[in-house]
């Protein structure tokens, strides 16, 4: 298309803009957590330096961080491994088996997608604490799950809708089982799929806070979420440590993006994605 | 094993889990707003609706209705209107479009936790960028965590900033599909850039725009992070809204009927919404 310069230079101009307004406080995040203290706490520069990592070495050598990252570590993976066996199962058979409800399957977990999360969070904390295992692991794991299996189904229903089914149907022309099929055919041909729902999945519960703060009580069981935001209410805001903290949870999910960007933007499109 | 018992053994394993995972919290969440239990492991005691009487008698309860949605109404609009902004500057060919398109997508990946703690780094009285720029245009400072309005401001700002790319991003995917020749014919006919966006852009993404709007503002009517951790509700419950009167309810004041009473209200009220919803803008039948 042929643009006139002023027109040019405008539309530079915008996507300026939006770069600096996205990017900005990232990356004055990354400075703040690299500037050394003299200069972090007596002058705003936005130009980086002077440059230190002693903060990244007080954050791991001198608080729970290393302890509270490894947690986040144990309920994302937990989160994503098992929503991903249990959507995909419930989504296919919706799909390929003619069930009587099977709308009001699929609308329930669009619905169950809108729920208020005080109206899991209070029951759920409730009936682990009664049974004993309040302030657990496992507590947070099943109250993420509430967010996460909606969303697979959700999201692997619309992918496996528009799977053709010749194919399965040839391998069991061919003397493949059912579920020959399904583990031999379909679940290698919808990687694309499992791929997004595990992303996002994965998303939802690393940067979860409000689950986090309502089942997690000790600090040995605490998620990075909760635990960086409970150094802003402690008695001297160590502004560098936490700028640090906040640049090491955010830098796995920008290096996933980095590389996995397609699947994110086919999951966002889809509007599978809560937040 | 046959071809059914494979696709009922799924399907009854994959349901039982959901339904043991979110119908019964939920089921149980209604039932505990007809007691009252003053500890999570006390003994309840039927109280019937008195949890509901008590609280649409009282006037936080009121506000917080009020505040939220106004919070919701002010994010969802920004959201929307910022969105299709950038997609549209998104969807023109330029010199270096994949980067400005990736930058764009960024502050959605950012845990809540993280964007405010940089938030309040960033307003930080002494030495904050952004105290420092409003010193710099001459302004008087802000005090954003004291002041209700620049309270509500804060909340709104961080929110609209963390979830727009959501919009941008579905925007400009759904702008891929609509005909190229439809905007060809329009220019034959002389339309300008801004008619083409009214006549033929927003038409054809009315389904897209509908799904993205009620989306957004489910999810904004129940949002809780934002609000709790930069203003905790306050000042003097400026910000509070129904989520985070359910949470101090429940786990501040140990009322637990009580927040589950109002975490239901909650449930109803953005059942209906979503219901009236549907009703102006039917889902396209598939």
């Amino acid at each position: 298309m042929v643009r006139s310069v002023p027109s040019r230079i405008a539309l530079y101009v915008a996507a300026l803009i939006i770069s600096i307004y996205s990017a900005f406080p990232i990356y004055w995040m990354v400075v703040s957590s690299t500037r050394a203290p003299q200069s972090l706490l007596r002058e705003t520069s936005l130009v980086p330096g002077p440059f230190t990592l002693e903060y990244y070495s007080n954050l791991l050598e001198l608080t729970d961080y290393p302890s509270q990252l490894l947690n986040s570590v144990i309920v994302a993976f937990s989160v994503v491994a098992i929503t991903m066996v249990f959507s995909v199962m419930i989504a296919y058979a919706v799909t390929r088996q003619r069930i009587r409800g099977k709308k009001l399957i699929v609308g329930a977990m669009l619905y169950a997608y809108m729920f208020p999360p005080l109206l899991l969070a209070i029951p759920i904390y409730t009936i682990f604490t009664k049974i004993g295992l309040g302030d657990t692991l496992l507590s947070l794991i099943v109250a993420h799950l509430t967010l996460t299996l909606p969303l697979g189904v959700w999201f692997l229903w619309g992918f496996f809708k528009n799977m053709p089914f010749e194919l399965e149907e040839a391998a069991m022309v061919d003397g493949c089982t059912r579920l020959g099929a399904f583990l031999r055919i379909v679940l290698p041909l919808s990687l694309p799929g499992l791929i997004t729902v595990a992303i996002f999945s994965f998303l939802l519960s690393w940067t979860d806070y409000t689950f986090a703060l309502i089942m997690i009580g000790s600090d040995a069981n605490k998620t990075v979420p909760v635990g960086l935001a409970s150094m802003i209410g402690s008695f001297d805001l160590r502004w560098g440590e936490i700028m640090a903290g906040s640049t090491l949870i955010a830098l796995p999910l920008f290096g996933a993006f980095a590389l996995l960007s397609q699947y994110f933007i086919q999951g966002m499109s889809a509007g599978a994605v809560k937040g | 094993m046959s071809s059914k018992a494979t696709f009922m053994s799924f399907l009854v394993i994959g349901l039982l889990i959901t339904l043991t995972l979110i119908a019964a919290p939920v089921t149980y969440a209604i039932t505990l707003s007809f007691y009252s239990l003053d500890s999570f492991v006390g003994d309840p005691e039927w109280v019937g609706l008195g949890n509901y009487a008590k609280v649409l008698a009282s006037s936080e309860f009121w506000n917080a209705l009020k505040n939220g949605l106004i919070y919701a109404f002010a994010t969802i609009f920004l959201q929307v209107v910022l969105g299709i902004g950038m997609a549209l500057v998104l969807n023109q060919v330029f010199f270096g479009r994949n980067v400005v398109r990736g930058l764009s997508i960024l502050p959605y990946l950012l845990p809540t936790v993280v964007m405010v703690l940089v938030f309040k780094w960033m307003v930080d009285g002494s030495i904050g960028v952004i105290t420092a720029g409003v010193e710099w245009l001459g302004l008087p400072p802000i005090y954003w965590f004291e002041s209700p309005l620049a309270a509500m401001l804060s909340v709104i700002m961080v929110s609209v900033w963390l979830w727009t790319p959501f919009v941008t991003t579905a925007f400009l995917a759904a702008m891929q599909t609509v005909p190229g020749s439809l905007y060809e014919a329009a220019k034959v006919d002389g339309t300008n850039a801004v008619q083409r966006f009214f006549h033929i852009t927003l038409p054809m993404l009315k389904p897209v725009l509908t799904v993205i709007i009620l989306l957004r503002a489910v999810w904004m009517f129940n949002k809780f992070d934002v609000i709790w951790l930069l203003t905790g509700g306050g000042p003097v419950g400026s910000t509070e809204h129904l989520a985070i009167l359910a949470y101090t309810t429940a786990f501040s004041q140990f009322d637990i009927g009580a927040g589950a009473a109002i975490a239901t209200i909650s449930f109803l009220i953005l059942s209906l919404a979503v219901f009236i919803y549907f009703f102006f803008f039917p889902l396209d039948a598939e």
